[in-house]
């Protein structure tokens, strides 16, 4: 922790710069505190019991701010400034909503949910488990300082579900869970083999507008709610509310629900990390046919792990994707002392985007640094060099992909050069002084569609 | 009579020095160079083939395609004196982040034990990739480690990137630790410095 703690002195100057500060401010601050308690707590013994609400809700949020923001946004609006990157998107704490219950569809969850879920973490997604990481007793603040955002906590009460008795797996409980499948129509969107094959629906949006993947049902290790039998009857009794995955509670019989639960826990594939040479083998053969049988999937899974939207998604003051912006590029990149690169327009737009480009004009891009008006490059911010190692295969799966980026007209204007004098001084600072050339980001749109907080330097 | 001629040679060493520089303005290098001078020792990173266990090295060559496309190389290289010294693949070092969170100097991803991932648990670099979280409890801002990026990879893919990096040539290369510090020069911006300057290189860095 030694480097967490914030001393007093930048504490102190920190205030005078709160306007702009704020966020490292309440983090420095989380520091500070959150290295004081943390032993004491520690020893606090592991209990069930209600968090104290009312003991101190501040430490809640002393927590929170130190660890949440990320990704959960100062307000907890689930709008934290890595928030638009990662599929799923964190939760909006403020409408009191959530997927992994124990609960009636339409109640809140129950303290053991929302505890269960940020001590495990949420497999499959960017939610760690917390439990190595913080005390019980700050696992049970922070969760009493969630429960105040929404003000649904104050005014109703969970309503758990009773859980029919357990049907032990069995071969006979597996044969039953298949048709449970079948009945329920479950293939619909998880396919006939629970890995999407012949389901009809294969994009999904939750309420909030954000794409969603259906679960795939051979990979227990990325179910959010956990892999056991247990895990998923509440899954199948409870919903997940604000995704198309209904309660069943109501339509079926406890029984199937078990019956079902156990299918689908048979249905699960060895891990890569559990194969031998020849299974190993099959798998990726597996998956590179998927890929090429399916170009558009494997690009999106590229362009989303890659980064691209890391710097061609523009954001403003708070790292906040602005809307509408999406991969329309826009974020300037100052590379002293060569020039500004403006990050371009991704979109399938044919005035402003890579409408009007050919393939090998995108490619020749990605692996070249060579662009549609034949100037160069620089070999960073954008990271052509390392695409370059990309198999052909893959390389058209991007541009696929990126055909299929609904059309957003900003124009970006084209890389600048610095002026001869700025160049020279640069140099000397590099060359004489020994400074370091710094590459400055600044988040923002220049481009023609809104100015944005990038605009000016 | 020696005075002026010493002020005629130091003049006509500056602005042959500023012409140099008006030279390099004009006809940058990296124009003069073909891209391939720049993509072809992204594809150099070391080799699977001398992992024994078939299924391992075929996890680790897909980890390896993984590691180059993604471009790890692009911030965890080590600086050598003519640009990164990618014998010391991944031995990190070479960049430095100033943000608005504190300085952050890219970290060593060989498998050495002191001064790499050699100490860091499968499951802590993992949850590194997928959440930003680090052992000791901080979250990377992810401007400056892209872990968004990386969560979205399958849990099976992260696996091969981690096999991989087990299995890298180990380098002693000590890098300082985040400071974290409220240090500000421009609200708004992130800088991210490139440069000559190496951090912490222990004096030997043997290569194993």
């Amino acid at each position: 922790m030694r480097s967490f703690v914030a001393l007093p002195g930048r504490r102190a100057s920190l205030l005078a710069n709160r306007a702009i500060l704020a966020f490292v401010f309440i983090g420095a601050l989380a520091m500070a505190f959150g290295g004081q308690s943390t032993s004491g707590a520690a020893q606090a013994p592991t209990s069930h019991s209600p968090p104290p609400l009312a003991s101190n809700p501040a430490r809640g949020k002393v927590v929170y701010d130190q660890r949440c923001v990320e990704c959960h946004g100062v307000a907890g609006k689930g709008d934290g400034p890595a928030a638009h990157l990662l599929i799923p998107r964190p939760r909006d704490f403020t409408l009191g909503r959530y997927k992994i219950r124990t609960t009636e569809t339409g109640s809140i969850p129950t303290d053991e949910d929302l505890l269960r879920s940020v001590r495990k973490g949420l497999y499959g997604t960017a939610m760690p488990g917390w439990d190595t990481i913080l005390s019980d007793a700050d696992i049970h603040e922070v969760v009493a300082y969630i429960k105040m955002l929404s003000p649904r906590f104050a005014s109703e009460t969970p309503k758990p579900i009773a859980a029919a008795p357990q049907v032990e797996s069995s071969p006979e409980s597996v044969r039953r869970g298949a048709d449970v499948y079948a009945t329920l129509q479950c293939g619909k969107c998880h396919g006939s083999d629970g890995r999407g094959s012949g389901a009809t629906a294969t994009t999904f949006e939750d309420d909030w507008r954000q794409p969603l993947h259906a679960a795939d049902l051979t990979e227990p290790w990325t179910f959010h709610g956990g892999p056991g039998a247990q895990d998923l009857y509440m899954r199948f009794s409870a919903g997940m509310s604000g995704t198309p995955m209904p309660s069943f509670k109501d339509s079926t019989s406890g029984g199937a629900m078990w019956d079902l639960a156990n299918y689908v826990v048979s249905l699960a594939r060895k891990p890569l990390w559990q194969m031998n040479a020849q299974e190993v083998a099959e798998h990726y053969a597996r998956l590179d046919a998927e890929a090429r049988a399916n170009p558009v999937k494997r690009g999106q899974y590229l362009v989303d792990t890659i980064g691209c939207a890391l710097c061609h998604s523009p954001v403003d003051d708070h790292k906040r994707m602005i809307p509408g912006l999406k991969m329309a590029g826009g974020f300037r990149i100052q590379v002293v002392p060569f020039g500004d690169y403006p990050a371009g327009n991704l979109t399938s737009d044919k005035e402003t985007g890579l409408g009007n480009w050919t393939d090998d004009e995108i490619k020749r891009v990605l692996t070249r640094g060579i662009l549609k008006d034949g100037a160069r490059l620089l070999p960073y911010p954008m990271d052509w060099p390392s695409y370059s190692t990309m198999k052909a295969d893959d390389l058209n799966a991007i541009v696929a992909y990126l055909r299929t980026l609904p059309p957003v007209s900003n124009k970006v204007p084209p890389p600048s050069r610095t002026s001869l004098p700025l160049f020279l001084w640069g140099k000397f600072k590099l060359l004489i002084l020994g400074d370091d050339p710094p590459m400055v980001f600044y988040p923002g749109n220049i481009g023609s569609a809104g100015a944005g907080a990038g605009a000016q330097p | 009579m020696k005075r002026i001629l010493k002020w005629i040679v130091g003049i006509v060493l500056v602005i042959g020095g500023v012409a140099f520089l008006a030279f390099l303005y004009f006809i940058p290098p990296f124009l003069t160079a073909t891209p391939e001078t720049f993509s072809g020792p992204m594809a150099t990173a070391p080799p699977v083939s001398r992992i024994a266990d078939p299924a391992e090295r075929a996890i680790a060559e897909r980890g390896r395609e993984i590691v180059m496309r993604t471009g790890c190389i692009g911030c965890h290289a080590t600086n050598g004196s003519q640009g990164p010294d990618l014998t010391k693949y991944l031995a990190g070092g070479g960049l430095k982040f100033r943000t608005p969170h504190g300085t952050f100097v890219s970290r060593n991803l060989t498998p050495d034990k002191e001064t790499g991932l050699g100490k860091r648990t499968d499951d802590e670099v993992k949850r590194v990739l997928r959440s930003g979280l680090f052992a000791d409890g901080h979250i990377a801002p992810y401007t400056v480690m892209p872990w968004a990026d990386y969560s979205n990879w399958t849990e099976e893919d992260r696996h091969a990137v981690v096999v991989y990096l087990r299995h890298l040539p180990s380098v002693r290369h000590q890098i300082p630790d985040p400071d974290k510090q409220p240090a500000i020069t421009r609200p708004g911006a992130i800088e991210q410095a490139y440069g000559g300057k190496d951090y912490g290189v222990t004096p030997a860095s043997p290569v194993e």
